[in-house]
């Protein structure tokens, strides 16, 4: 019909005819709604011509668009603008706050036009004060998972909530016992519903089993603080107050608990031009991101735990029963511990990983000998997560499996039959009980056997209430219409107790439990304020605390010839984010690899037992199987510098969809050339493997320390990794670094030495001067001249969380390419965080022992125990870019406001400006991605509900363009244009970029140079600062400060003169 | 007419008069093409269809293709531009320089040198294209007005310089190469018994009467094209080094790079020409103009070329080192010890040691040897530009972006998919086209041809 | 009206040489000359003037030469300047040593293809153009001079055969052309 319309429209809009009139009228199909439009199954083969496929583009868009374009259900309040003018062209943001039942964060939604586009930390109100971690910034993409749910299924088939909602009443009341399996319930409201319904239930005879369960326990904690302080509780920890933390195999940067939070604090402990700077000392087997950013890291078994723990105490003149003997490098960094806790009583903290109760109770001893309660740890004010109760979890499992199980089984928020440890059993034994029910949004692996899937919202579409601690209350607010046939778990259960009557998606039920739940707990309080500020802070009700007493050691974690540490990634976590293509893709903080999971184990060791420890695209890694108490995995084995001897370690969180259970088709291997890669049996292969089953249990508390044995196998296996050369090879201008000592002591020319070159004097001698003064020609004036727009990132506060990655990922539209384009070098991350580990010929990273005997060959090869930085790298904006000049149609040039532009619809595709950008931040098109075949399972922008992300104020990058970082040009012009309207300067901080807005210790800090009282200039004249790789001369508009390291370190002082290197350094600069 | 001394080896063998001259040369193109030619023909097709499917595929689907990462932008395809380019600066060097300096032995080789060279560029310009992006806005690299408002080009850009650069050299040699063939054509012309071949080289022969006239303006514009197309041949390869010693990685930003790319195209040029004219006087009996003496001279440019090469691998090695700069230190180490080494080695054999051979004279005069030498100096040229391009973006600055490449089946598909395309394009030439300057060498038979040297009143005539 | 052209073929250039030298000398005018290769030193004997293509190739290459600096000044420092990684370009003379190729390039191309479009032009030797060479062998190893009676009013036909008698031609052919 396209076409008889293009032939005829203007002869029949001149006659009139009603046929030309009933067209005009469906042209622009408004009606549709979205869940029509994804229902109609033909646009997958739009065989039609090109002028129908863009119409389906255009018009599956904006379907889809206007569907979400209804404001949120109920009365939402947004941050800044009214929620009725939602002004096309004009983000809207909301407060809310995020969990997941593994982390928690205040945060602020952007939505445009009524989706939500972006995530980032509310730095104004809440608890975590700002700070998220990748997962919450990813989340939003799990919105627009195309696996989603779309409404209730009963045994695998859609269905309507009636059905569902009266065969479950039915059953329920039917069943004698009735078990709910969820996640740590953190909100009032939902509580409540469980316990009314319990009441309900138990009042006809009936007995509703609640049991919180989460997958990664921390139980031992509740249980260590109930035998010292009579209350099983996790208390809140304050790194801010810290001046010696003391962490053993705790990532409290990464996956520890609160860990968003706590990178926070300890972000304002790290300053070294502050009063004071904590001394961070890690004792660990695998190596955590936190001990990458410790100022000493031991290497030490997860059985050695408690040898340190007792040697501490006793070195405080505690007495403690555990031996204490440690080896040496140990012992010495131990020492200095002590030393250190000594001069620090009152304010130091002692955390430990692990989930036994013996060493918790030695941590909780050593704390209290420090002083360290009331002071860094709260018991008053304890947070409500994690209540995980794994002897109840297992004695359910093993109820069902052993056929006593109840009779009706509710899953929420929990997915045991991929993490419990005998998870496969117990999904077998599933189909014994009567009724099952899952409130899960996937079909995944325990939804997807259950009888009855009742899919909850997605966080951002649901109204929830929430009390992470004791005194904090917060609110979740939705910031878009359900886009899906779902329904909150709270009006839910308030149906199933037949307290309300179900209204469909835009029911407002949750919104009013929870709103009555407030007043009765705030009677003056203004909800739509509260909803506002997204927090209410709570009438202290303390804890009743009974005075420590010290508790009853019992078994501590058993050594072995080998020991298995299961960690978690800071991207995939636990593992329920599994199929989220930006967290897939995310590289590893410290291995910098993608797309997998594998066994770390020490280089050195390696080499020992024969294993390759060097990578790249075509060299793969070496198989081996590591068995734990009969379960057997094979991964491939992959070089960890850091790693403790005789131990490896395994992330937890892989191998999601094991069955091929439809959670999200970024969960799944694909091929070279595009489509999912099957095995034998014609199945979707899973990325990694799961080690769930490695998990052993001690005085009933899930542990994730253990014992196994390893065997090499036949093969090797391709690891997609963003970076195969791991050391910086002794060159000093790319990152720099000191110890405290020698920052307080010396001066710049020592840590910080400018680079010179020599020129002649009056008196006609060489002397040194700085770079700045030489310049081949006059150019552009930059300074004083409008805006210059600038960065500074602080090597000393970046921890290397990654954070800054994805969220510049979401707001740039950055695409995903899978992990066989990132085994090709390939990855199109606008900002890389560039980790460079120390080698033995370097005093610390970047700084040669000695010039003379240096071999770039040992350079290459990073110590056993490395010291670590990260770096984050993308587009320096030089003002004497090498990339413009040589771009032959200038697709790139430079504004009049510093930045390196890129005009991408003038790009031709030469790469010639990649190859000559010094820092190689510049990523090329290889492949169309938003329509090629390869990307079709990874690339959101392929997915008609996933291309929602999509920011409508960046183009998405067409094939063959290069592209690169913009400091987010798109947020400097809008900032300039509310300043404009309003007729005034911006102010400084009034922009950030994407990454400076979601780093959590504010280590990166943009604005506008040629405003001399902008933070960003104080802090670039700071004697920290520098620009990296200066000497050649390319006048970047970022700079880096200098990583500082509370340590002592003699080498590095003789080194780090005044005088003599600053001299060598103009030498070097002369030739 | 110009003599010369008579203990000078002729030029020409045999006791050939003009009509002999004409003969010799006319009859391949006269006769029924031997069943070889055929079979060698059939090879090229395959070869060069192979490579533009390849070619077809990567335009379809994207650079991705190929094996380039986001550290490594270039590799094949630049360096096979380069050897390209390289190879076709033998035939304008011949026909332009060797005429200034009034060779005459340039007279035997410099047709089919000539068209070696114009097939060669074709071949190098095809990558700076195919390597595109966006092959299809391509045209944007020229000083276009356009829609988007007045946006003109970079012309500080080393890319730029290369597409006026390349454009103009392969636009001049075409036209020189032509001027000279028409008088060829004419004779073809006029011998012609077939219709259609009349036909045909009556159109390609512009009507061309030799005339007094005529021959005088002839020689003029041969004159002054040579004198246009020496500096050209000096400026390209400057200028496609310029690519490289302009920008700022280390182990391209070389100022020696000019000289030493100019000489080593000369290098590779001649090698090529070797290559061919070896087997293609054995095919088509023109031992007599293109023997032993000629292959000598040639060989002696090689030497002199493959030297100066040689000097110029040393002197970057000692100022890298010298100059004390860690990145352009390492660039070098990382070339002989790196990953790389392999290639950066058998470039040191090939364009270094082998030339060097030509020093003794047995060597220099075998035919055979030479075959064998001009073919490793080609694959020596070729790592040469692998190793430049290559082993110094691998690892430049920092080390984070360290990375390797491996070429795709596509890379290797599209590389030798342009050496058939070349090949038929050359058999062609061979088959229809006058492979001497039939009107040059005539000139010179009096002057350097056996026969006359040895009549005996040869110091006598006039 | 038709006139009488007469061919004489010689098998050598430098017979046909002295040939025109003692005809010239007798006062006859020889129209043109065929050879199949550039007679060196004939032009002077039968007066044809040495062309001026050279000079041509100059104008060529200065128009070239104009049109590539003013061109590039306007582009880069006129039209459109632009902070290309911060080099200067506030005048011509800044920006000028990035020029350098381009303008050089721009200035060959330019004389090299003008001087041979007029070269072909001038000799009319175009694509489709008639052959005019009297005779197939003049391509080959034949040299021919055409001698026109109307430009040698003064000598009979028979004089000049008379002359031509000595010159030791191997064949003579006499046409009517108009």
């Amino acid at each position: 019909m396209g076409m008889a319309r293009k032939y005829w429209k203007g002869l029949e809009e001149l006659k009139e005819t009603t046929e030309f009139i009933k067209h005009k009228e469906n042209e622009f199909p408004t009606q549709q709604t979205v869940e029509a439009f994804l229902s109609n199954d033909k646009l997958d083969e739009t065989s039609t011509g090109r002028r129908d496929f863009l119409k389906f583009l255009g018009f599956s868009v904006a379907a889809a668009t206007l569907a979400a374009c209804e404001a949120p259900v109920t009365k939402a309040v947004p941050y800044v603008v009214k929620p009725e003018n939602v002004t096309p062209g004009v983000a809207t943001w909301y407060a809310s706050t995020y969990y997941d039942g593994a982390s928690y964060a205040s945060i602020l939604v952007k939505t445009r036009e009524g989706r939500p586009i972006f995530i980032k930390g509310n730095k104004d109100f809440g608890l975590t004060q700002g700070a998220v971690n990748p997962q919450i910034i990813a989340s939003i993409l799990g919105l627009y998972d195309s696996a989603r749910l779309i409404g209730p299924t009963e045994n695998g088939k859609l269905t309507s909530w009636t059905t569902v909602d009266s065969s479950i009443s039915k059953a329920l009341k039917s069943a004698k016992t009735v078990s709910l399996l969820s996640n740590s319930i953190i909100s009032p409201t939902l509580q409540k519903q469980i316990d009314e319904m319990s009441a309900a239930m138990s009042a006809n005879g009936q007995l509703l089993n609640h049991i919180q369960y989460d997958a990664i326990s921390y139980s031992a904690i509740r249980q260590a603080n109930e035998q010292n302080f009579g209350a099983a509780i996790i208390p809140s920890y304050d790194f801010s107050k810290a001046k010696t933390i003391i962490s053993l195999g705790a990532d409290f940067m990464g996956t520890w608990l609160m860990a968003n939070q706590y990178v926070q604090q300890y972000g304002l402990t790290r300053n070294p031009d502050s009063k004071w700077m904590s001394k961070h000392f890690q004792f660990e087997s695998f190596m955590s991101l936190s001990g990458s950013n410790a100022d000493y890291r031991g290497m030490i078994k997860p059985s050695e735990q408690a040898a340190v723990l007792s040697y501490l105490i006793k070195g405080l003149g505690g007495n403690c029963a555990v031996a204490s003997t440690l080896n040496t490098p140990v012992k010495n960094i131990a020492d200095q511990a002590l030393k250190s806790l000594k001069s620090s009583k009152q304010s130091s903290l002692v955390v430990c990983g692990s989930n036994n109760l013996s060493l918790q109770l030695l941590t909780n001893q050593l704390n209290q000998l420090l002083g360290s309660y009331g002071t860094t740890i709260d018991l008053t004010n304890d947070v409500k997560l994690f209540k995980s109760e794994d002897a109840k979890v297992i004695k359910l499992a093993n109820d069902v499996i052993s056929g006593k199980g109840p009779d009706a089984l509710l899953f929420m928020g929990v997915n045991p039959v991929y993490s419990l440890p005998n998870g496969e059993a117990f999904g077998k034994a599933l189909k014994k009980i009567k009724t099952t029910v899952s409130f899960s949004g996937f079909a995944d692996e325990t939804a997807s056997l259950c009888s009855y899937v009742c899919p909850d919202h997605h966080a951002l579409e649901s109204w929830l209430d929430y009390q992470p601690t004791n005194n904090h209350y917060a609110i979740a607010q939705p910031t878009i219409r359900p886009i899906h046939n779902t329904a909150s778990v709270i009006e839910t259960f308030s149906v199933w107790s037949g307290k309300s009557i179900r209204l469909g998606k835009d029911s407002s039920t949750a919104y009013d439990l929870i709103k009555s739940n407030y007043s009765e707990r705030f009677p003056l309080g203004d909800f739509a304020y509260s909803t506002h500020n997204s927090c209410e802070t709570l009438p202290g009700n303390a804890n009743v605390l009974t005075p420590f007493k010290k508790g009853v050691l019992g078994k501590m974690p058993s050594a072995g010839a080998l020991e298995v540490v299961l960690y978690q990634k800071g991207a995939i976590g636990n593992g329920q984010h599994a199929s989220n293509p930006w967290l897939q893709e995310m590289p590893d903080p410290i291995t910098k690899a993608t797309w997998d999971n594998y066994i770390t184990m020490n280089p050195v060791e390696m080499k020992q037992q024969g294993f390759v420890t060097t990578y790249d695209q075509e060299h793969g890694l070496n198989l081996a199987t590591v068995s734990v108490n009969g379960n057997k995995v094979t991964l491939p084995v992959f070089p960890l510098p850091g790693q403790a001897l005789n131990t490896v370690g395994i992330a937890l969180g892989y191998g999601r969809g094991a069955n091929g259970e439809a959670i999200g088709k970024a969960a799944f291997q694909t091929k070279e050339y595009g489509g999912h890669d099957l095995d034998d049996k014609g199945g979707l292969k899973p990325i990694g493997a799961n080690v769930y089953h490695f998990v052993s249990t001690e005085n009933g508390n899930l542990q994730f320390d253990t014992t196994g044995s390893l065997a090499k196998e036949e093969g090797t296996y391709a690891i997609a990794s963003t970076q195969i050369h791991h050391t910086v090879m002794g060159r000093h201008s790319i990152v720099r670094e000191t110890t405290l000592p020698i920052f307080t002591s010396k001066g710049k020319e020592a840590y910080n030495p400018a680079h010179t070159l020599q020129k002649l004097n009056k008196e006609g001698h060489h002397e040194d001067v700085p770079n700045s003064e030489f310049d081949l020609w006059d150019a552009h004036p930059v300074e004083k001249i409008g805006h210059r727009w600038g960065m500074t990132i602080d090597l000393s506060s970046c921890i290397g969380c990654g954070s800054c990655l994805i969220a510049c990922q979401s707001e740039n539209n950055v695409p995903v390419v899978g992990k066989d384009e990132v085994r090709r070098g390939r990855e199109m991350h606008w900002l890389r965080i560039d980790r460079y580990f120390a080698s033995d010929e370097e005093a610390t990273i970047g700084l040669r022992k000695d010039k003379d005997t240096f071999s770039y060959d040992k350079a290459e090869i990073a110590a056993e125990n490395p010291k670590v930085i990260h770096m984050p790298m993308m587009c320096q904006h030089c003002n004497h870019a090498p990339c413009e000049t040589v771009c032959p149609v200038l697709a790139t040039t430079h504004s009049n406001e510093g930045l390196n532009q890129m005009t991408y619809n003038r790009c031709i595709g030469t790469r010639y400006c990649a190859n000559n950008c010094p820092y190689k931040v510049r990523r090329f098109n290889w492949f169309e991605y938003p329509s090629y075949k390869k990307f079709t399972e990874v690339n959101p922008a392929q997915d008609d509900l996933g291309r929602m992300v999509l920011n409508p104020d960046v183009t998405v990058r067409t094939r063959g363009v290069m592209e690169k970082c913009s400091f987010c040009v798109q947020r400097i012009q809008s900032t300039k244009l509310v300043a404009k309207k309003e007729s005034r300067m911006i102010n400084d901080g009034e922009f950030a970029t994407a990454c400076s807005d979601a780093c959590p210790t504010n280590a990166i800090i943009v604005g506008d140079w040629n405003d001399f009282k902008s933070v960003v200039y104080s802090s670039s004249k700071n004697d920290r600062s520098y620009q990296a790789l200066e000497e050649i001369g390319v006048k970047p508009n970022v700079w880096y400060k200098v990583k500082v390291r509370n340590e002592d370190n003699e080498l590095l002082s003789s080194l780090q003169e005044e005088k003599p290197i600053a001299h060598h350094e103009g030498k070097k600069a002369h030739h | 007419m110009q003599k010369e001394a008579a203990i000078r080896e002729p030029l020409i063998l045999g006791h050939k008069s003009y009509h002999d001259v004409t003969e010799d040369v006319c009859r391949p193109i006269e006769d029924k093409a031997p069943r070889m030619w055929y079979v060698l023909f059939g090879i090229a097709l395959i070869i060069a269809l192979y490579g533009i499917g390849c070619i077809v595929y990567l335009l379809g689907t994207g650079i991705g293709v190929w094996g380039l990462n986001k550290t490594i932008g270039w590799a094949w395809d630049i360096t096979n531009f380069v050897w390209w380019v390289g190879i076709g600066h033998a035939g304008t060097l011949i026909s332009a320089v060797l005429l200034l300096f009034r060779q005459k032995w340039r007279m035997a080789i410099n047709r089919s040198a000539e068209a070696m060279t114009i097939f060669a560029v074709f071949m190098a310009g095809l990558f700076p294209l195919i390597h595109m992006g966006r092959l299809w806005v391509g045209y944007w690299v020229l000083p276009l007005p356009n829609q988007f408002g007045s946006l003109w080009v970079n012309f500080n850009s080393p890319l730029l310089w290369d597409v006026f650069a390349i454009s103009t050299y392969l636009s001049v040699s075409l036209v020189f190469w032509y001027i000279g063939l028409i008088p060829d054509f004419a004779t073809i012309r006029d011998r012609a018994k077939k219709p259609v071949s009349k036909k045909m080289y009556s159109i390609l022969s512009f009507g061309w009467s030799g005339r007094a006239k005529n021959w005088n303006r002839f020689e003029t514009v041969s004159l002054v094209l040579a004198g246009l197309a020496t500096p050209l041949v000096f400026s390209v390869h400057s200028i496609v080094s310029f690519d490289f010693a302009t920008s700022i990685v280390p182990g391209w930003h070389t100022t020696i790079f000019p000289p030493y790319f100019v000489a080593g195209a000369v290098f590779s040029g001649f090698a090529m020409v070797q290559t061919l004219l070896l087997v293609m006087r054995k095919a088509m009996g023109l031992e007599a103009y293109i023997h032993t003496k000629h292959v000598e001279y040639m060989n002696i440019v090689i030497m002199v070329t493959g030297s100066i090469v040689g000097t110029a691998y040393i002197t970057e090695l000692f100022i890298s080192w010298y100059s004390g700069v860690e990145y352009e230190a390492y660039a070098f180490l990382n070339r002989a010890t790196g990953p790389y080494w392999w290639a950066y080695w058998s470039m040191m054999t090939c364009n270094v040691i082998s030339p060097q051979l030509m020093w003794i004279r047995k060597l220099r005069r075998s035919l055979l040897f030479t075959f064998f030498i001009s073919i490793v100096v080609n694959i020596g040229m070729w790592f040469e530009r692998y190793v430049i391009i290559v082993t110094s973006i691998h690892r430049d600055y920092l080390p984070s972006a360290w990375s390797m490449h491996y070429p795709s089946h596509i890379d290797i598909g599209v590389y030798i998919g342009t050496i058939g395309i070349f090949f038929v394009f050359f058999l062609l030439f061979a088959r229809y086209f006058p492979v001497l300057a039939l009107n040059e060498i005539k000139t010179i038979l009096k002057g350097s041809g056996q026969s006359y040297k040895e009549a005996p009143d040869y110091h006598k005539h006039h | 009206m038709a006139e009488k052209v007469i061919y004489v073929m010689y098998d050598d250039e430098e017979v046909l040489k002295d040939g025109a030298k003692s005809l010239v000398s007798k006062g006859i005018k020889i129209a043109d000359v065929f050879s199949p290769f550039p007679i060196h030193g004939i032009d002077p004997i039968i007066g044809v003037k040495n062309t001026r293509l050279g000079i041509m190739a100059f104008l060529y290459g200065l128009t070239g030469l104009m049109l590539a600096t003013v061109g590039m000044r306007f582009f880069m420092v006129t039209d459109w300047p632009m902070n290309i990684g911060g080099k200067p370009n506030f005048s011509y003379l800044e920006n000028m040593l990035a020029f350098v190729p381009v303008t050089f390039e721009f200035t060959v191309l330019c004389a090299a293809h003008g001087m041979v479009i007029t070269y072909l032009l001038a000799n009319k030797t175009l694509p489709g153009m008639p052959a005019q060479n009297p005779d197939p062998r003049t391509t080959d190893d034949r040299f021919v001079m055409e001698i026109r009676l109307s430009d040698n009013h003064q000598s009979s036909e028979k004089e000049i055969d008379e002359l031509l008698k000595n010159t030791g031609f191997v064949e003579i052919d006499k046409k009517e052309v108009n």
